[in-house]
């Protein structure tokens, strides 16, 4: 229904007919997507990722049903539970009351929800959270030891613990290098103690994500860390047009290298979130008689969460920063360095 | 019914305005649907599937009918309020913001009746909410008859600041759901909620009490319009304003009077969504309606009881567009393009007479002499 | 060059406009076509001017069949019209309108305004029209751009003239002045079709006379030979009677007083200069003048929707200068509006709705919040009747009543009540002999009871046959008064005087 004004960008062709073999014997996994489109070259994108693989390498069947607004969610997931789906994997952390509504309310029907984690756990969801902070620390002492002007910018979707929590490795990794180096690199945008700063109170606008580059780079950041899903390619697009002399892009989620192919050369790197791995896990989890409800944590050691290749900048990261990256790295997994103090 | 205002007898152009153009219109945008799916590289088979989904998510069972009906409400409640304004002459399409204002105004009522019984606390979060969508959309109407402002321009403006307060307030403590940093309202209370009427059945089936709502609006909106000295005025300023100015009807105040009535329908449609289907108020929550309502009245043809069947035939849309992309894989976005496309058709009714020449009268009758 | 129309009918659907018209027009000759309005006269003229094609019969010229598929063609053979309406671009010169659509151009797609300058300067001396081809159209009075209308038509090589209700906008004396360039016209070989529904320019003006009612030719003949009487009765079916009945002149008190009246329009021009005039019970008091002259105000600032600058209104010893439309409506003052369509009716209202667009608010209609739609469409259906408004019921729409009907309407709606005061705003402009009659008839039943009656009229006729009093306005001011059951007073002095002789 909210499509009715934006249809133009179906006309571009997002039409995805999907091959219907037999349903009644195929193992069917059907997705909720979250606001910003399951093409958002972020997020949702990942996540459904998760489900193509798994439907290529375990021979399931994919269905999806997109969010076009927040009112959607509850009968989104509604409509799947008429669907004959073997599990329901509901992405995005504000699909969580729904969720955890419709979990009570269809005991016998397995759910698997991104980005959210419940205390106490209901018996027939499995969240699935990341330890974004681990590759956010990462992401942030680089950032730092790239900069020129020693100042960053970061801003967020929505004020939430899945886009703060990459905010949160970011500024503390920053904090590390001010410590390890003695310097003084200043990150704008996410204030840790306060729990404020820069949000953008969408996930689909991209204009809202050039103005809000914009507004850092005229701060003097030099580095921006938009966490805000496809909002983020609105950054991009500044950053393509000021050179990436000026202006470099951390991107979120996915490797948004190969996901923004046109604007690929403005990522310094990404901070991935391998919702990809973990959908696929669960699924074939589930398809094995295994499903359980609880909580799925992806890690630096487990790859649930890493930092991306430089790809075309790699050549202007020294060596050396590099190999602290690496060593870092180590630390954390290691745990002789913690990134929540 | 006796209808002073549109003749006893349901004439033949009536019949023609009101059920065969928009039936040809549905007709001829699903043709065209379908070519846009064969134009885009979808096999015949799964076109064919889509449209079943269609039906099923729209009609084909208990749960489809609720949903239907779930998304319609809103959509009505709002249409109906745009239908008054369009039948005084104003474009409003400030619905969207007037919705924003009067659910949130609804939450928060509702949350501070909590303590209080259903019948005090559900009528009291209603009332909030259109009250509230009154006094918003009177701004736009005192705007226009005080200074001249263009309804279409305010209302506009009007609808980009409710988005930025609602972000606002949804994170002012008084709003806030308590241990949340997101902007993110406390949720409704039970008492003031309106109760889900098929749960008996069905624990998933989210139809409630707004339909008896909305239904009582139809019938109060009639009234209104064909029936009562206000919707006599409305009317009349809608049709040539110069001519109500000269018969003695006061030009502003049916203008601010118009959009507070529109304004406390879309009001009310926002409470529908906070008290009914969401519980809470989120950011967004909104969720386009008071657009698509604008859609609704046009294709309802201002008329209340158009506007219902519109409400619906868009809300049977909502459901089966959503069974479409769950059986068929097809792209929501699809059924944007048929619901624009029925409002381009009916916009256009000498084009779907043209392309369905049977059905109607020949034209040309009765005119040209001088 | 010689037309003639031959066996010509004009179906739309199953409405007949014109049936079986027979119609030769010679060069050299005025023939004046007669009928009421929706007798079917523009439909036929729209016939032969191109943009209607016949449904049976054919056109001839010089005794050769001809098919016009549109304006285009009827021009260039030589059938060019003049519309009611003119159809000038105000901004551009004379010259510049005189050629639009078909401009002469010189090398390079030069646009060769010195040559089209020269042409209307010479048609304008060969016909004595006397128009400067560098004025610009707005600051002409509308005789002169009536003459503009017809060099267009006669720079298009026209040689047969269709003039639409050519003196509806003129003053007498212009209406002299046309005359005398339909007679040039003629005496240049032209033919001149001159379409009317008044009798007494059709005798003046008129070669030969067609009448035609309900689509077809009923009458036709010289017009020495022709009486008013003969030919109304040819026009409307009936025997018409031409007299007002009147009562002797018996008035009473001064139930309407303006003193210093003052009124600016909206775009801060003067509309109304410190105007006085007094209104008595029982008399009638017309206001004659060339549209444009603060007529439109002085109505308008009368029923209360425009707020005098200056001046101040006494109704029946009560101050009213600041009371709404509604207060006066409820004291007894009705309103007839100057323009039916766009101040007096609500085109897609009912009959029964528009009867009691002023007074659906209190009793008997208004019953709470709601109306009773019952009780309106009784007395709407009765008033009708005594109103002799013309409709299939009161549910049909009022647009789609003839303008003689909806003027009725209207004046039913304003009449019907308890009334103490009359304002009449051209209340019989572009009707047909009967309702005019009938409208008249009532207005005068208004002024017999003990009403006050202020009639603005631009045909003078009109505020002849009607007025006790009449003033001329000019200029925002009243520059004369005649009263005629003292004097009798003729159509010169006034029109003398509505052209600001008087000042």
């Amino acid at each position: 229904m909210r499509v009715f004004f934006r249809t133009a960008s179906m006309v571009g062709g997002a039409l995805i007919a999907m091959a219907l073999a037999n349903p009644a014997l195929a193992f069917t996994a059907c997705q909720v997507t979250d606001t910003g489109g399951i093409d958002d070259n972020s997020f949702n994108q990942t996540a459904w990722k998760g489900v193509l693989d798994a439907e290529q390498n375990l021979g399931v069947e994919g269905r999806f049903l997109e969010s076009q607004a927040e009112t959607d969610y509850d009968a989104n997931i509604n409509s799947l539970i008429d669907g004959d789906c073997d599990i329901i994997i509901t992405v995005g952390f504000l699909l969580g009351d729904a969720t955890e509504k419709a979990a009570k309310a269809n005991p016998d029907q397995p759910f698997s929800i991104v980005d959210f984690a419940y205390d106490p756990p209901i018996e027939n969801v499995l969240g699935q959270v990341y330890a974004t902070d681990q590759a956010a620390f990462l992401g942030g002492y680089l950032a730092a030891g790239m900069s020129k002007t020693k100042i960053l910018g970061t801003f967020g979707g929505i004020n939430i613990p899945p886009v703060t929590i990459f905010m949160d490795g970011f500024v503390r990794g920053v904090d590390h290098w001010n410590a390890v180096k003695d310097d003084n690199v200043t990150v704008l945008g996410w204030n840790v103690d306060t729990r404020e700063g820069l949000f953008t109170n969408n996930f689909d606008n991209l204009d809202d994500g050039r103005a809000y580059a914009q507004n850092l780079y005229d701060e003097g950041a030099d580095i921006v860390l938009p966490v805000a899903g496809p909002v983020g390619l609105g950054s991009a697009t500044l950053a393509d047009e000021l050179g990436v002399d000026k202006l470099k892009i951390i991107g979120v989620d996915a490797d948004l290298y190969y996901t923004d192919t046109e604007r690929q050369h403005v990522y310094l790197t990404s901070i991935t979130k391998r919702m990809d791995a973990t959908v696929a896990a669960v699924i074939e989890t589930t398809m094995n008689g295994h499903f359980e409800g609880g909580v799925l944590v992806g890690t630096l050691e487990n790859g649930g969460v890493s930092l991306a290749p430089f790809h075309d900048m790699d050549d202007m990261v020294p060596d050396a920063l590099k190999a602290e990256v690496e060593a870092l790295r180590a630390s954390i997994i290691d745990g002789s360095i913690s990134v929540s103090d | 019914m006796k209808d002073a205002t549109q003749g006893r007898v349901f004439g033949r152009t009536q019949l023609e305005d009101l059920v065969i153009v928009p039936l040809f219109a549905l007709v001829a945008a699903l043709f065209l649907g379908a070519l846009v799916m064969a134009a885009t590289g979808v096999a015949p088979g799964t076109i064919a599937q889509s449209y079943a989904a269609l039906l099923k998510g729209s009609v084909g069972s208990i749960d489809a009918v609720s949903e239907t009906l779930t998304a319609a409400l809103p959509l009505v409640l709002a249409g109906l309020g745009l239908a008054l304004g369009f039948r005084a002459g104003l474009f409003n399409i400030g619905a969207e913001g007037q919705i924003v204002m009067g659910g949130l105004a609804a939450v928060v009522a509702g949350v501070a009746l909590a303590d209080f019984p259903a019948f005090i606390a559900l009528p009291g979060a209603l009332l909030a909410g259109a009250v509230t969508g009154a006094f918003y959309a009177g701004i736009a109407g005192w705007l226009r008859a005080a200074t001249g402002a263009h309804e279409v321009i305010s209302t506009i403006m009007l609808n980009l600041i409710s988005f930025r307060l609602l972000d606002y307030l949804l994170r002012t403590p008084l709003i806030q759901k308590e241990g949340r940093a997101d902007p993110i309202s406390k949720s409704v209370p039970d008492v003031a909620e309106l109760p889900k009427l098929l749960t008996f059945l069905d624990a998933n089936l989210r139809l409630h009490a707004g339909l008896f709502l909305t239904l009582v609006m139809v019938a109060a909106a009639y009234w209104l319009l064909f029936r009562s000295k206000l919707g006599f005025e409305f009317r009349a300023s809608g049709e040539n304003a110069i001519a109500a100015r000269f018969a003695g009807m006061n030009a502003g105040l049916t203008i601010v009077m118009a959009m507070a009535v529109a304004g406390a329908l879309a009001g009310l449609a926002g409470a529908n969504q906070t008290l009914g289907v969401l519980g809470r108020a989120t950011p967004g929550f909104s969720a386009e309606i008071g657009f698509d309502a604008i859609a609704v009245a046009l294709l309802g043809r201002s008329h209340p009881v158009g506007v219902l069947f519109a409400g619906i035939l868009f809300g049977a849309l909502e459901a089966g567009g959503r069974q479409m992309q769950v059986d068929a894989g097809v792209s929501i976005d699809l059924i944007g393009i048929i619901q624009s496309l029925i409002i381009v058709f009916i916009a256009a009714p000498l084009l779907v007479k043209a392309i369905f020449p049977w059905g109607f009268r020949k034209a040309g009758t009765g005119k040209g002499r001088s | 060059m010689q037309v003639e129309l031959r066996n010509i009918t004009k179906r739309f659907g199953p409405v007949v406009a014109n049936k079986d018209v027979n119609l030769t027009i010679e060069p050299g000759e005025v023939l004046g076509l007669l009928g009421e309005n929706g007798a079917g006269k523009s439909t036929l003229m729209n016939v032969l001017c191109g943009l209607y094609e016949p449904t049976e019969g054919e056109i001839l010229i010089d005794g050769r069949p001809v098919a016009f598929k549109g304006p285009g063609d009827a021009i260039r053979a030589g059938i060019g019209m003049v519309h009611q309406h003119f159809m000038l671009v105000p901004v551009f010169t004379v010259a510049e309108n005189v050629i639009l659509g078909i401009e002469p151009v010189g090398r390079f797609d030069h646009l060769d305004l010195k040559a089209a300058r020269a042409e209307v300067k010479k048609l304008s001396t060969e016909y004595g029209l006397t128009v400067d081809p560098d004025a610009t159209i707005e600051t002409l009075p509308v005789g002169v751009q009536q003459r503009v209308e017809i060099i267009k038509v006669l720079f298009r090589e026209a040689d047969v003239l269709i003039l639409d209700e050519p003196t509806a906008v003129l003053t007498p004396q212009e209406v002299d002045e046309f005359i005398q360039i339909v007679r040039s016209l003629c005496d240049a070989g032209k033919a001149i079709v001159f379409i009317t529904h008044k009798l007494n320019e059709i005798l003046e003006i008129s070669d030969r006379i067609a009448v035609i009612r309900r689509g077809e030719i009923v009458g036709s003949g010289d017009p020495k030979k022709l009486t008013r009487p003969e030919l109304a009765e040819m026009m409307v079916g009936h025997p018409v009677d031409f007299d007002v009945a009147r009562a002797p002149f018996a008035p009473k008190e001064v139930i309407l007083d303006i003193q210093g009246l003052t009124l600016v329009r909206d775009d801060g021009a003067v509309a109304v200069d410190d105007l006085s005039l007094q209104v008595h019970s029982g008399e009638v008091v017309g206001i004659a003048g060339v549209q444009g002259n603060g007529q439109s105000a002085l109505i308008e600032a009368l029923a209360g929707l425009r707020r005098p600058v200056a001046g101040k209104v006494t109704f029946d010893g009560t101050d009213i200068t600041d009371a709404s439309a509604r207060e006066r409506h409820r004291m007894g003052i009705a309103h007839i509006p100057e323009d039916r369509q766009r101040a007096g009716l609500i085109g897609n209202f009912t009959v029964a709705e528009n009867m009691v667009l002023d007074s659906y608010y209190g009793p008997p209609f208004a019953k709470g919040a709601g109306i009773n739609w019952g009780r309106v469409e009784e007395e709407a259906a009765a008033v009708a009747e005594q109103y002799d408004v013309r409709t299939p019921s009161v549910h049909a729409a009022a647009a789609h009543l003839s303008g003689g009907n909806q003027q009725k309407l209207v004046v039913a709606r304003e009449l019907s009540r308890d009334t103490r005061l009359v304002i009449a705003g051209q209340p019989t402009r572009g009707l047909d002999v009967g309702s005019i009659a009938f409208i008249h008839e009532r207005l005068m039943a208004a002024r017999d009871e003990g009403d006050g009656v202020l009639i603005v009229s631009s045909e003078l006729d009109e505020i002849m046959a009607l007025s006790d009093r009449i003033l001329v306005m000019f200029k925002g001011r009243i520059v004369a008064e005649y009263a005629p059951h003292e004097a009798p007073v003729d159509k010169g002095t006034i029109g003398l005087a509505m052209a600001g002789a008087a000042t």
